[in-house]
């Protein structure tokens, strides 16, 4: 069955030819790719064979599993969980306990080297790893082990990908990223708290599709769905170009639909899918519904400033920095004044009255 | 270092360092100045006119004929680049917004497209005030380092202000971190340059009344 | 529950942002160049930003034409001509009437519904046999 192609499994499911073309077009538009790519797209589905994947949970909310459940595209979805073999997943699996683990060692081992392996929550590295364990095992130790026989990892989430939440000031776990543990693998990190479900299934669809990891910035995100920012997808830009903001949520402007800048939207510097793909299944978004973008797929955007602070505010208040300059300046000042006085008090007091006798001697 | 992490440097750490350090060159140098005080003048004034001080900080805000006559391009791009300078800090809503933050102080804003428009102006101005004073034998002799710091360090955060709101060449987490940073290298220079003229410059016209004042050219 | 559906929802409509009129521009390119060289395309219209207000303009100005069509298959899959010819308006559906992929295709006919080689070839098999049988069943002739 491992052997299978995805044209394999549709047929055996009694899916004709024309339901493959619906499925790769509507896989294409997942991919964000141009709709002449869909022949090629159904060409490598054609051939492709079912890889096993291991899904590895750290130090997780559990949103992002959450929300891949949630994907909207429910054919493209379950027909994308029957190509792939999801061999360890706690939360969706039924195996529990030692022989959930057991599960998972036995599937590493058959498909050493090949597997995917789909790692969601950051790994806390402080105190030895012991502030998240499975099974007695620290999250380092399993994603080390787990790492050496994956033939790509994804990093799921932006605690995966960057570290997300544990992250954040002051970070008492000492939490961090795959990429900052795991070093000599391909990572693809799917950012965002939690990530745009399509988007996690499109990532999944491209490596299944063509076997390879796809076009990637220089964060590590799939450049199909990170490429662009939400700003220059949002449909308020035009109120932004003409200057026309909301103030305060629920006025005016608020409810005419007017950019959210001043409300602290993060949208120019955040690059992610919401804006075209949407939420739900596209039934809105976060902008859509009248609150800015919270920047979820960059790093460290908790650390960012205020979420309703404008993007051109300070991260943190100045105050202490400006009065103690204040001071100090004002001292020093008043120091080389008095300095300065006391030069000319000098030279006024050595200063020599000369008659013209003394200068005729 | 991300682009992301330089803009979060850029609104964090880099803006308490440039703050402080403007604050605390300004107060150093404003207090230096004024400490050493005036000579006590015993003469008894000519005329009267008290406030020639306060009126003269209008009427040398404004051109002389004259000044026309001889320098109708420095009059021009020197008014052009300052008042756009100014309408484009404080009537930019990102920048209210900035400063509200900063001191709670906040008014409305123009409409973007507009302060857009003066942004090129001002960037224009600025272009063709330094043509002219390299391209000006005399100009040229009289500028040293100063001035064309002073120049760059003004230019530089219209620039890039400018390209980060159009998108041009750069990515815009780095171009809003580059605008940023530039604003901080202004802020750190300027106590140390002749842009001090921004505060001393009231002043001295205010002195500068008085002392006609008393001499009898009354304002 | 009733309190929630009391809660007046007020509708702004705060126009389309110029979308539509890009959309619309294409599909006059790429009819072109069916015209012209005869090569068939699609524009993929999730990935769009389009308001309701942006749809609305795309339907009205593509209008409605003569053909009406529907696919079973994974779902179904709505084609309508657009009173453009050439201009298909094709919605794939999954099984719980939800849109998968919106697509406007410029063709002589949209590729779903032409009947593919492989199953064609499969179907004069399959009838070849269904004629065996009835021959096998009704004796000769009948």
């Amino acid at each position: 069955m491992a052997d299978e192609t995805l044209l394999d499994i549709l047929k055996r499911r009694g899916v004709s030819r024309r339901g493959f073309l619906k499925f790769c077009a509507a896989t294409t538009s997942l991919l964000a790719l141009p709709p002449s790519m869909a022949a090629a797209v159904a060409e490598s589905l054609g051939r492709v064979r079912r890889p096993a994947v291991i899904w590895l949970s750290f130090q997780e909310c559990t949103g992002c599993t959450e929300s891949l459940t949630r994907a909207h595209s429910p054919s493209i979805e379950s027909l994308i969980f029957d190509a792939i073999s999801l061999d360890y997943h706690h939360t969706l699996q039924a195996a529990s306990g030692h022989a959930a683990e057991e599960a998972r060692e036995h599937s590493m081992k058959a498909d050493w080297g090949n597997y995917l392996l789909i790692v969601d929550g950051s790994i806390p590295l402080k105190d030895g790893g012991v502030y998240s364990t499975i099974a007695g095992i620290s999250n380092l130790q399993m994603l080390q082990e787990a790492a050496a026989g994956a033939a790509a990892i994804v990093a799921i989430g932006t605690c995966a990908a960057y570290g997300g939440l544990p992250h954040a000031q002051p970070n008492p776990t000492g939490a961090v990223a795959v990429s900052d543990i795991v070093k000599d693998k391909p990572i693809i990190n799917v950012p965002g708290c939690p990530p745009v479900p399509a988007v996690m299934v499109g990532v999944l669809a491209h490596y299944l599709t063509f076997g390879t990891l796809p076009d990637l910035d220089d964060l590590g995100r799939p450049r199909a769905f990170y490429g662009e920012s939400i700003h220059d997808r949002c449909y308020r830009r035009p109120f932004y170009d003409q200057g026309k903001f909301a103030k305060t949520f629920d006025d005016a402007g608020a409810r005419d639909g007017w950019c959210l800048f001043e409300l602290g939207c993060k949208g120019p510097t955040t690059h992610n899918a919401c804006a075209t793909t949407k939420w739900n299944g596209g039934t809105s978004w976060p902008v859509q519904s009248g609150h800015g973008c919270i920047g979820c797929s960059e790093p460290d955007f908790w650390d960012a400033g205020g979420f309703y602070k404008a993007l051109s505010t300070p991260v943190n208040s100045v105050t202490g920095a400006a009065t103690a300059a204040v001071a100090a300046g004002a001292a020093a000042g008043i120091a080389i004044g008095l300095a300065n006085r006391q030069r000319k008090a000098r030279a006024r007091a050595g200063h020599q009255t000369v008659t013209i006798e003394d200068l005729e001697k | 270092m991300s682009a992301m992490e330089l803009l979060l440097w850029a609104r964090g750490p880099g803006l308490a360092i440039a703050v402080a350090i403007f604050l605390f060159g300004m107060m150093l140098r404003l207090i230096e100045i004024y400490s050493l005080g005036r000579k006590r003048d015993l003469s008894v004034p000519r005329s009267p006119t008290p406030g020639s001080g306060w009126r003269t900080i209008v009427t040398r805000s404004l051109p002389h004929a004259d000044t026309w006559r001889r320098s109708a391009l420095t009059v021009i791009t020197g008014f052009a680049f300052h008042l756009g300078l100014f309408v484009v800090l404080l009537f930019l809503l990102p920048h209210i917004e900035l400063i509200r933050s900063l001191t709670g102080l906040s008014w409305p804003a123009l409409p973007t497209p507009l302060v857009d428009l003066i942004t090129v102006i001002t960037l224009i101005a600025l272009i063709v005030a330094l043509v002219n004073r390299v391209q000006d034998p005399v100009k040229r002799f009289l500028s040293g380092a100063g001035d064309y710091l002073a120049w760059t360090v003004t230019f530089l955060p219209l620039l890039t202000g400018y390209m980060a709101y159009h998108h041009l060449l750069l990515d815009y987490t780095l171009l809003l971190a580059l605008h940023i940073l530039s604003a901080e290298l202004l802020l750190v220079v300027f106590p140390f340059t002749k842009l001090t003229h921004t505060f001393t410059l009231f002043i001295a016209r205010w002195y500068n009344g008085d002392i006609a004042a008393r001499k009898g050219v009354a304002s | 529950m009733n309190s929630l559906k009391n809660i007046g929802v007020h509708v702004v409509h705060v126009g389309g942002n110029g979308n539509a009129r890009a959309v619309l521009r294409e599909v006059e390119n790429l009819l072109q160049k069916l015209v012209e060289e005869g090569e068939e395309s699609s524009i993929d219209l999730s990935g769009l930003p389009l308001t309701p207000e942006d749809y609305d303009l795309l339907e009205e100005t593509l209008g409605e034409g003569e053909v009406v069509a529907e696919v079973h298959s994974l779902g179904p899959t709505r084609i309508h001509e657009t009173g453009i010819p050439g201009v298909w308006w094709v919605t794939h559906y999954n099984d719980e009437d939800e849109v998968l992929a919106e697509f406007i295709e410029v063709a002589w006919c949209p590729e779903i519904l032409l009947a593919p080689e492989d199953d064609v070839k499969d179907g004069l098999e399959a009838l070849r046999a269904r004629l065996f049988e009835l021959n096998q069943e009704g004796g000769h002739g009948g």
